[in-house]
């Protein structure tokens, strides 16, 4: 009986404890890793006689993460950001050498400057121009009282810096290293089956505005994911460096294939919807083969990748001869002409998705690409506003700062003004920089208690390098521990720095408990004083304000699509749409009326704006008579200005220019044409939906 | 090869252009094993790449620095 209840009892616990061991595992492994790293950076630094080992531990505390491509991918970046900032900081001190009025305000401006830049770039190179600042702070705030040792202080400090990015890149890569290589295949082979699956589910027939907004959203996500992994996995690994233009070029086929999708549903959905139902019928027969082109064949090794291209190849090349059959069952010029936009869609599409299944399968065995390596860029789109915000808040910040330095001769103001710099510039890009410098500040004073408690509890007395790790590690290892816990964000972080801060490991080692907690009143005051900028001018995420302004640009790629160079203009405008959206729509909630708009909008755009670079390719090709080209062209120049400045007007003028190159335009270029009008007079669509609502009476007429 | 050499004044040491160099030369043997795939061949490719460097910066520097 109680061997019963006893195995009743043991059963259900185990895979708890698997996974909660597992977890644990990982967090341990990362706090050890973090550990050796800065007692090795510690030890060298101290061996080669540089002033202050904290630097190096500090910087090993930035710079650690639990993925390796993360680690070197941060290092590569900080060291830039370390000498830029270090010639920077030197050019300061001997252009001012004496004057603290212009040389504090200049060092703002340029620690402003880095953090605006920190918002224009995301990703790592963000933190380069985090860093670029903090090191020019570093190298010469604490040379103010004396010019003359500025280079060699610059010298000690880059020479630190340098060390801990070294020592955490090599302990990140050769011991017990995560990498980041499984995740970005495993993710890119979930969204390749993903987007395949959709595909032959969708071959039935329509599909719901909202179901193809959810998925947009989530191909959306998955593109941009997939090129953030990318940036930090060529850092780890020589192969997947060699492969990155490849995977680039995969990622930008899959957007174009996804657009086009979207465009034929869209279509076809119209077609449903106005009442022609027989060319939505046969546009859907004419359609149905794919699904069984993308089956891969029943017992074949794997995901039957190899099967697939030649299918879809066939499943291509059978299409003019089955568009052929099935215009014949249609009565009447204008339902062929719509069937003949439909059909050279789904063509498009087709040649898309054999395109992007053979650059997967290329990327698979290393094969060479068909069509050539075009090289392409994922190209992002930013909001100058937001960075221009960073540049004033982070500016107004060390400006006050220094202002009461300056005026009350505080011993300390040096200290305050470099954690100013290091948090003003890493929070401005986190989505709720309010309550990160909370969290951070909370963790920072504890790490500060922490190493008071080290340093004047447990060190004195201690004598050796060992006794030196035996002190102070068992306080030390909780700041990168709370770092791996989800709920905690910041804490961790916040605790490492402060710790390692009032460490201020030196050799020989100094006790002076008044500079300590002098010091750490000044670090708080400066961490607190950042905290209170970011309250006093919040930054533009998430405000109903740069969500319309985001609106504002996602319009303008039409614009772009329709002004801008053709030559590479394909990729960049399937890139900075999607980067665009992601932006704006991380700040909604999902499935809100916010989000919802901002979904529809990109939909339009992305239909419209493919459809106007098509046609453009199109109307360069030749061979068209004068009066279809300058036709084209007006068509094309007003439908831009339809989606930068959106009135009823300008959508009567894009109508009748639309149809005037139609009657004009032979069959290539009229199945574009075609298909911009059928957008334009989409009912479903935000476009129209936004003109309803501005002036009501006219523009019920002109639809 | 002198111990020091004099940058616009500035004293670096004689082993910095031979580091500089040797990482060079690491990216490029890196391009190479890449793309014969010997990298997927070895154990631990981390370790393997450090060690490389660490072969190559000694063999330089104890040939050039006597």
């Amino acid at each position: 009986m109680a061997a019963v209840s006893d195995a009743a009892v043991q059963a259900p616990r185990r895979p708890w404890l698997g996974g909660f061991l597992a977890g644990e595992g990982r967090a341990w492994i990362f706090v050890g890793k973090t550990m050796l790293a800065m007692y090795l950076g510690a030890w060298l630094a101290m061996w080669l006689q540089l002033e202050q080992p904290a630097t190096t531990m500090i910087t090993v505390s930035i710079v650690m993460h639990p993925h390796s491509g993360m680690v070197l991918a941060k290092s590569f970046y900080r060291a830039l950001g370390t000498l830029a900032g270090s010639l920077v900081g030197l050019a300061l001190m001997g252009l001012f050498p004496q004057q603290r009025e212009l040389f504090l305000p200049s060092l703002s401006l340029w620690v402003a400057l880095c953090a605006g830049g920190a918002m224009r770039y995301r990703n790592f190179m963000a933190y380069g121009f985090v860093l670029a600042g903090y090191t020019a702070a570093i190298v010469a705030l604490p040379a103010v009282g004396d010019p003359y040792g500025v280079f060699d202080s610059a010298v000690m400090r880059v020479s630190e810096v340098l060390l801990g990015i070294a020592v955490s890149a090599l302990v990140s890569e050769v011991v017990l290293p995560e990498r980041l290589r499984p995740i970005l295949r495993q993710s890119a082979r979930a969204h390749f089956t993903g987007f395949l699956a959709f595909v032959r589910g969708s071959t039935a027939g329509s599909i719901p505005r909202e179901a193809m907004q959810d998925a947009q959203l989530a191909s959306v996500r998955a593109a941009v994911r997939l090129e953030d992994l990318r940036a930090s996995v060529i850092f780890e690994d020589p192969e997947v460096r060699l492969r990155s233009r490849r995977m680039r070029l995969l990622n930008q086929r899959y957007m174009a294939a996804a657009t086009s999708f979207q465009s034929l549903h869209h279509l076809i959905n119209r077609m449903q919807r106005g009442g022609r139902a027989a060319v939505a019928a046969a546009l859907i027969a004419l359609y149905r083969p794919l699904a069984a082109a993308l089956t891969p064949p029943a017992g074949q090794a794997g995901d039957g990748l190899d099967a697939l291209v030649p299918q879809l190849d066939a499943c291509a090349r059978a299409l003019p001869g089955r568009a052929a059959e099935l215009r014949a069952g249609l009565a009447g010029d204008g339902e062929r002409m719509e069937f003949d936009t439909g059909a050279a869609l789904l063509a498009r599409f087709v040649g898309e998705l054999a395109d992007f299944v053979a650059t997967e399968q290329a990327l698979r065995t290393g094969a060479a690409v068909r069509g050539g390596v075009e090289r392409v860029h994922f190209s992002r789109s930013t909001d100058m506003a937001n960075a221009g915000l960073a540049v004033l808040r982070t500016f107004l910040t060390m400006l006050a700062l220094s202002a009461f330095w300056l005026a009350s001769g505080w011993a300390f103001g040096a200290s305050a003004m470099l954690l100013a710099t290091i948090f003003s510039g890493l929070m401005a890009a986190s989505p709720n920089p309010v309550g990160s410098v909370l969290h951070t500040l909370a963790g920072y004073a504890l790490g500060m208690l922490g190493a008071a408690v080290t340093v004047f509890g447990l060190l004195p007395g201690s004598d050796g390098f060992p006794m030196l790790v035996a002190g102070t590690l068992p306080l030390l290892l909780i700041g990168p521990y709370l770092s791996t816990r989800d709920g905690l964000p910041g804490v961790g972080a916040g605790y490492t720095l402060g710790f390692v801060y009032i460490l201020a490991l030196k050799n020989p080692m100094v006790y002076d408990p008044e500079h300590v907690f002098n010091d750490a009143i000044a670090q708080l005051g400066g961490l607190a004083l950042s905290g209170a900028a970011f309250m006093l001018l919040p930054g533009l995420a998430g405000t109903g304000w740069q969500r319309r302004r985001q609106l504002r640009q996602l319009r303008r790629l039409v614009w772009l699509a329709g002004t801008a160079p053709l030559a590479g203009l394909l990729w960049r405008f399937e890139s900075r749409s999607r980067d665009l959206l992601l932006q704006a729509v991380t700040h909604t909630r999902p499935g809100s009326a916010e989000s919802r708009t901002l979904l529809a909008w990109s939909l339009a755009v992305q239909e419209s704006g493919r459809a106007l670079i098509e046609l453009r390719q199109d109307l360069a090709a030749g061979g068209l008579a004068p009066a279809a080209r300058a036709a084209g062209e007006a068509a094309v120049q007003a439908v831009a200005a339809l989606y930068r400045w959106p009135d009823a007007a300008r959508w009567r003028a894009a109508d009748r220019a639309v149809d005037t190159a139609i009657a004009l335009a032979p069959p290539r270029p009229r199945n574009h044409l075609y298909q911009l009008r059928s957008a334009l007079r989409d009912d479903e669509s935000p476009l129209v939906a936004a003109l309803r609502a501005a002036p009501p009476v006219e523009s019920a007429d002109a639809a | 090869m002198p111990l020091e050499i004099a940058f616009h004044g500035m004293l670096m040491p004689g082993l910095l252009p031979v580091f500089v160099g040797c990482l060079v030369l690491m990216v490029l043997l890196d391009l190479a094993f890449g793309r014969l795939g010997l990298y997927r061949r070895v154990w631990h490719a981390s370790l393997f790449r450090l060690a490389l460097f660490v072969c190559l910066f000694g063999a330089a520097g104890l040939l050039l620095v006597r």
